[in-house]
This record gives structure tokens, sequence and C-alpha cells, in this order.
């Protein structure tokens, strides 16, 4: 087996946070940037870094807003980041079934 | 989380997809239908189904109309309060949720139209109110049993346009609103709580 029988990963997606952020962006609209550290289970610096990796790339938009006098960050999925997100579960799907055969 | 290795095999694959699985069914469960303004319609209708049968028992037939204005006017302004607080207050917004959204009041405004607006214009008469506030209840669980993956919720939705034929059928109000009463108890009370109770759970 070699290794160009597998479909290349999107470097920007194959982390863990980016790609949990991802699959919690691909099924809503939007959401805040404390719900995605919650489950994501990561700190606030970590997270902003991995949100600005994926923004720079143009995979979300980020909106910062205030709601009453708190600051709100949310994240939705941009249809680059859906197709990118598509393109990365086929790869993952390839390396499954290329060891299957 | 800690970063992953660029080198790539099944096992890692299999844990990768094992993530997005998990990322979505969390985001499913925090975002679950909270039955909160069913349970709260579901009282109101039934105090205004208790006043309809005070007020028919005193034979003050000319309030019942304002009984359920009332009722649909305190719901209305609970609903849309309740919304804007939600949409404020929700960390997220999921599609299914936004679906949700438009078929409640897609639905609301039907109620709205068949209860009150067109037999208040005299498009038809009275009696046929209930036959029609039971086919857009049908096709209010249907949907929802639809978009939540719950089967009871389609046949609640069934049941309520099996009840609108059948309700058609009787030509006394007191029949059709004995069907009714029991249409509201089986397929809107009981599914709601249940909902509300589903709900609960997912949170805990």
């Amino acid at each position: 087996m070699t290794a160009d029988r597998f479909e290349s990963l999107d470097p920007i997606i194959h982390s863990q946070i980016r790609l949990a952020v991802l699959s919690i962006l691909i099924s809503v609209k939007r959401a805040d940037f404390n719900y995605l550290k919650r489950e994501t289970g990561t700190t606030d610096g970590n997270l902003s870094t991995h949100l600005t990796k994926l923004e720079e790339v143009g995979y979300i938009l980020v909106k910062k807003s205030f709601q009453g006098r708190k600051p709100l960050t949310t994240c939705s999925l941009t249809e680059k980041g859906r197709a990118a997100f598509t393109r990365y579960l086929k790869a993952l799907e390839s390396y499954i079934s290329v060891e299957k055969k | 989380m800690p970063e992953k290795e660029d080198d790539m095999d099944e096992m890692q694959a299999r844990e990768e997809i094992q993530l997005i699985k998990n990322m979505l069914e969390k985001t499913r469960k925090a975002t679950a239908e909270s039955g909160t303004l069913f349970v709260v319609w579901g009282v109101l209708i039934a105090l205004a189904l208790v006043g309809n049968y005070v007020l028919v028992y005193f034979k003050k037939y000319d309030w019942e109309w304002l009984n359920w204005v009332a009722v649909t006017i305190v719901g209305w302004v609970y609903s849309v309060i309740y919304g804007i607080r939600r949409e404020r207050k929700d960390p997220t917004r999921t599609y299914i949720q936004m679906a949700a959204r438009h078929l409640y009041i897609a639905c609301g405004t039907g109620f709205l139209l068949v209860g009150i607006a067109l037999p208040g214009l005299g498009v038809y008469s009275y009696e046929a109110i209930v036959v029609l506030i039971a086919a857009v209840s049908g096709i209010l669980f249907f949907v929802m049993g639809g978009i939540y993956e719950w089967p009871f919720l389609k046949w609640a939705g069934l049941l309520w346009w099996a009840g609108a034929v059948g309700m058609s059928f009787l030509k006394r109000i007191e029949n059709r609103m004995l069907i009714f009463t029991v249409l509201f108890i089986a397929c809107y009370l009981v599914p709601s709580f249940i909902l509300r109770s589903r709900y609960k759970k997912a949170k805990a």
C-alpha cells in the first residue's frame, strides 16, 4: 500500500481542536466562543489561535459584537469551510476504505 | 486536546471520525427542543377549554370568543418574548432550530387565522374551527416528528388529521369538542410533557 492511494488531508483541519470546531459549526448557523471553548475543552488563548487560523484561510467567519455590556464572539462556517470539511471527511473515509481492501 | 501528528493510519482516521460524531452529538443534545412553549400553550389552551365549559354552563355564549382571544394574546406575547430571549441567550443556533422556529411561526399564524380571523370574518361557521385547528395541529406535529426524528410526534400528527376528518362527520359542536379534548390530551399534552422530560434528561 502506498501513501498516494490515500487522499491528502487538509493540514488546516488536521488538528483535533480545529476539527472539533468545524464539526460543531457544520451543524449550526453560529456558535459563540464560550460554547466552542466548553465543548472542545480548551483554553481561551488556545481556541483563539485555532480560530484565527481557520479565519485566515476563510473557513470560518468570526464576528465580534456586544451583548449588553459583555463582548460576544460568534463563529460561523463559510461555504469554503463547508467544502473543505466535506473533502476532509472523504479523505478520512479513504483511509478506512483503503485499509479494508 | 493535543495536536495530532501529520501521519495518518486507519486507527487515527477512525478516531477523527469518532471525534466528529461526538461533537455532532454534543451539539444535538445542547440544542434539543425544550418543549417550554408547548407546555405553556398546553396550559393556556387547557385553561381556555375549562373557561369555555364554564361559560357554556352559565350560558354566557357572548363571552366565548373573548376567552380564546385572551388566551391567544397571552400565548403570542409570551412566545415572542421567549423567542427573543432564547435568540439572545442560546450559545448556538442550529439549522434544526431555525426550521422548527419557522414551523412554529407558520403554524401559530395558521391557528390565528383558522381559529379567530377567518371565522370572525364570516368565512365559515364557528363549528368548523376545531376541525381546522386539528388539521393545522397535524401539520405541526408531523413536521416536528420529521425535524426531530421522533416517530411518536409523527403519529400524533396523523392522529390529529384522522381526528379532523372524524370530527367533520359529527354535526353537534359538543361532540366535536369532546373529540378535540381527547385529541388535545393524547396528541398535544402528552407529547409536550414527554418532550420536556426528554429535554431535562438530555441536559442532566
